[in-house]
């Protein structure tokens, strides 16, 4: 057990689903990605997919931006500023975590 | 999660976006008509065209590399935007390689006036197979390790190779670019029908995708 474990209490339960951690990953390293791009990345059917990503919609992390390339409706998923400083956070959440473990 | 593992995240995005070999195909039929432009000045001399070709080719290779990206890798794999930090140290790495590219322009326009410069350019010209394949290595790694694509550390051994037994063997320096030009072509074809093979158009699957969002 680590040495504080009310470290554990501010690990962002949203991100750290290892399908969700995966998305927000994804999206991070990228400005956008489209729905099939993030399919294909990610190894995952429409539906998995389409629901993780509602609940990071619903958080706040994720946008859905709907627009026209040369005439066709397109939609690109990007990460929010929320979405980025939560998974930076998130980051050095689990960096505290595991440095108050005992070696 | 370490900064390399993002890193690592953000490599492997971009090369499964480079991985149909658009970008050989282009840069190999680039290399071959440049080569063979050199062969045809040497055996005739009506074929400047050949020379002009190439010249004015990089102008025609990109938006025909955008349009191919658009009816092939897009409807595929997806599309991807990238952030700017990779076109940053792609602008980084061309300006590097017009600084150099000017130095050796400058050594060789000094050349006729000084004295250094000229023993410069007579070395130059005594080892320019090696000095071009070298270049050429380099050129290909830098990219390489820039863009996160293995292959191109291939195309710059292959070329240091041919150009290192070009300075041993009298044989015009067209026939070598003519042959690297075939590989990168070929390299790209068989990566090209990897992908299509891989990656099928499935309307059906991206419909339910845009529907479901």
């Amino acid at each position: 057990m680590p040495k504080n474990p009310s470290n554990l209490k501010n690990i962002d339960r949203l991100i750290h689903e290892p399908t969700r951690l995966m998305i927000i990953t994804q999206l991070y390293v990228v400005e956008s990605a489209d729905f099939l791009f993030l399919q294909h990345q990610l190894q995952m059917t429409p539906g998995n997919l389409s629901s993780h990503l509602s609940k990071l919609e619903e958080a706040g992390y994720v946008e859905i931006v709907k627009e026209f390339v040369e005439r066709k409706p397109h939609t690109a998923l990007k990460l929010t500023k929320k979405g980025r400083s939560a998974f930076k956070e998130y980051q050095q959440n689990l960096k505290q975590v595991f440095s108050a473990l005992p070696k | 999660m370490k900064e390399t593992n993002l890193k690592e995240v953000e490599k492997k995005t971009y090369m499964s976006y480079h991985q149909d070999g658009l970008i050989d195909i282009l840069v190999g039929i680039y290399v071959l008509m440049f080569g063979s432009g050199i062969l045809f000045l040497t055996l005739t001399d009506f074929s400047t065209l050949f020379v002009v070709i190439p010249a004015i080719f990089p102008a025609i290779m990109i938006p025909v590399w955008i349009s191919a990206k658009k009816r092939i890798t897009m409807p595929r794999i997806g599309y991807v935007k990238f952030r700017s930090r990779g076109a940053y140290r792609l602008m980084a790495v061309f300006l590097g390689l017009m600084v150099f590219g000017l130095g050796t322009f400058m050594a060789f326009t000094f050349a006729s006036s000084q004295g250094w410069a000229l023993t410069l350019r007579n070395l130059v010209v005594l080892n320019g197979m090696i000095i071009i394949g070298v270049a050429a290595a380099t050129i290909s790694s830098l990219f390489a390790y820039t863009m996160g694509l293995k292959r191109l550390y291939a195309y710059g051994l292959l070329t240091l190779v041919l150009f290192l037994i070009g300075h041993f063997i009298t044989i015009p320096f067209g026939y070598f670019l003519v042959t690297i030009g075939l590989v990168i072509i070929i390299t790209g074809f068989v990566l090209l029908m990897r992908f299509i093979r891989k990656y099928p158009i499935t309307q059906g699957d991206k419909k339910n995708a845009e529907k479901s969002l």
